[in-house]
């Protein structure tokens, strides 16, 4: 079962992208920002983080600057997921090392659809 | 520590840096310089607008939060004021700190939140839903209140339902029930408004 780590300060879009992940299949994991997501990320393997920008601690842009940073995480594929939709922000994303980028409020067949070619196929 | 001009008489005493020169290192110095010039602003009566215009293009996050840190050792309404601005900086990182910095300031915050929620930027009214997370304001309820009546965007409805899951009360659940009337076929909408139902149900 592949596992998702989820990390969303936002509660209800949390247990959103959770029950929607755990309902496809994926081993779901989650934390309320950068810096509880890394601690997650250090101590268990995942095949896929889904990551908020705008958090408090530790955005989802600092987040990633790390996961990128760090030789045992770097190759996880991220997702970033964002209010914010203008062409710059979905640029920025990449240009900082994400792998595919979401504007809230994501399809919940396109969310399960981008996990699961992420992860590498079905469950 | 804090900078001082260099000499070659240690045993003088040392004379502060002057303002200029804390400028000068703020914007071009190390990033230790920057540092520790942000520090020694934080005192200097002009220090203030210096740090504030640091923000605009300073990127290196340690030394962004010198900044932050050196300008909320004298908050009023004023920087309330100048840090408002900042919800529209494109660095991702100085805004949430200021949305951190000003759920700490009630008094002084919650004069700008009805024209926060009216800003045409939708961005804009979503970070003051997040400002309202935190914001030990009597009025907080009402507000989140107004965005779910009155809010045509998706995400920031969305935002304020979240914080409602908290701090909401019985009396307020017809009008999120009415949001799903209001948003058909949005299916996150509809998992938030159920949600924040069973949150508030359970706390009361």
């Amino acid at each position: 079962m592949k596992r998702v780590l989820v990390v969303d300060d936002a509660v209800t879009v949390r247990l959103y992208h959770c029950d929607l992940l755990k309902t496809a299949g994926f081993d779901v994991c989650e934390a309320e920002n950068g810096v509880e997501a890394l601690e997650h990320a250090m101590q268990q393997p995942f095949d896929l983080m889904l990551v908020d920008v705008n958090m408090p601690k530790m955005d989802g842009y600092r987040l990633m600057c790390e996961v990128r940073r760090q030789e045992a995480l770097r190759g996880i594929p991220i997702v970033m997921i964002s209010t914010e939709q203008e062409e710059q922000d979905r640029q920025q994303a990449y240009a900082k090392g994400a792998n595919y980028y979401l504007v809230k409020p994501a399809e919940p067949e396109l969310l399960v659809n981008i996990a699961l070619v992420m992860t590498g196929g079905s469950q | 520590m804090g900078l001082k001009k260099s000499t070659d008489k240690t045993d003088e005493p040392q004379d502060s840096v002057s303002f200029e020169a804390l400028v000068e290192l703020l914007n071009h110095g190390s990033m230790a310089e920057k540092r520790l010039a942000a520090r020694d602003l934080a005192d200097h009566p002009n220090g203030r607008s210096e740090l504030i215009l640091a923000l605009q293009n300073e990127t290196d996050v340690a030394v962004l939060e010198a900044i932050l840190d050196s300008l909320q050792q004298h908050f009023d309404a004023q920087l309330a004021n100048d840090l408002l601005d900042y919800l529209r900086s494109e660095n991702v990182f100085v805004r949430n700190e200021v949305i951190g910095i000003l759920q700490n300031y009630p008094d002084f915050v919650g004069p700008h939140i009805l024209a926060l929620l009216n800003d045409v930027d939708s961005d804009v009214r979503i970070f003051a839903v997040d400002i309202l997370q935190l914001l030990a304001h009597p009025d907080t309820p009402q507000w989140l209140l107004s965005v779910i009546k009155d809010e045509q965007h998706i995400n920031v409805v969305a935002a304020a339902v979240d914080r409602l899951a908290e701090v909401g009360t019985p009396e307020m659940i017809p009008e999120l029930q009415a949001l799903t009337e209001r948003f058909p076929n949005q299916p996150y909408l509809s998992f938030a408004v159920k949600t924040a139902i069973h949150r508030i149900a359970e706390a009361s």
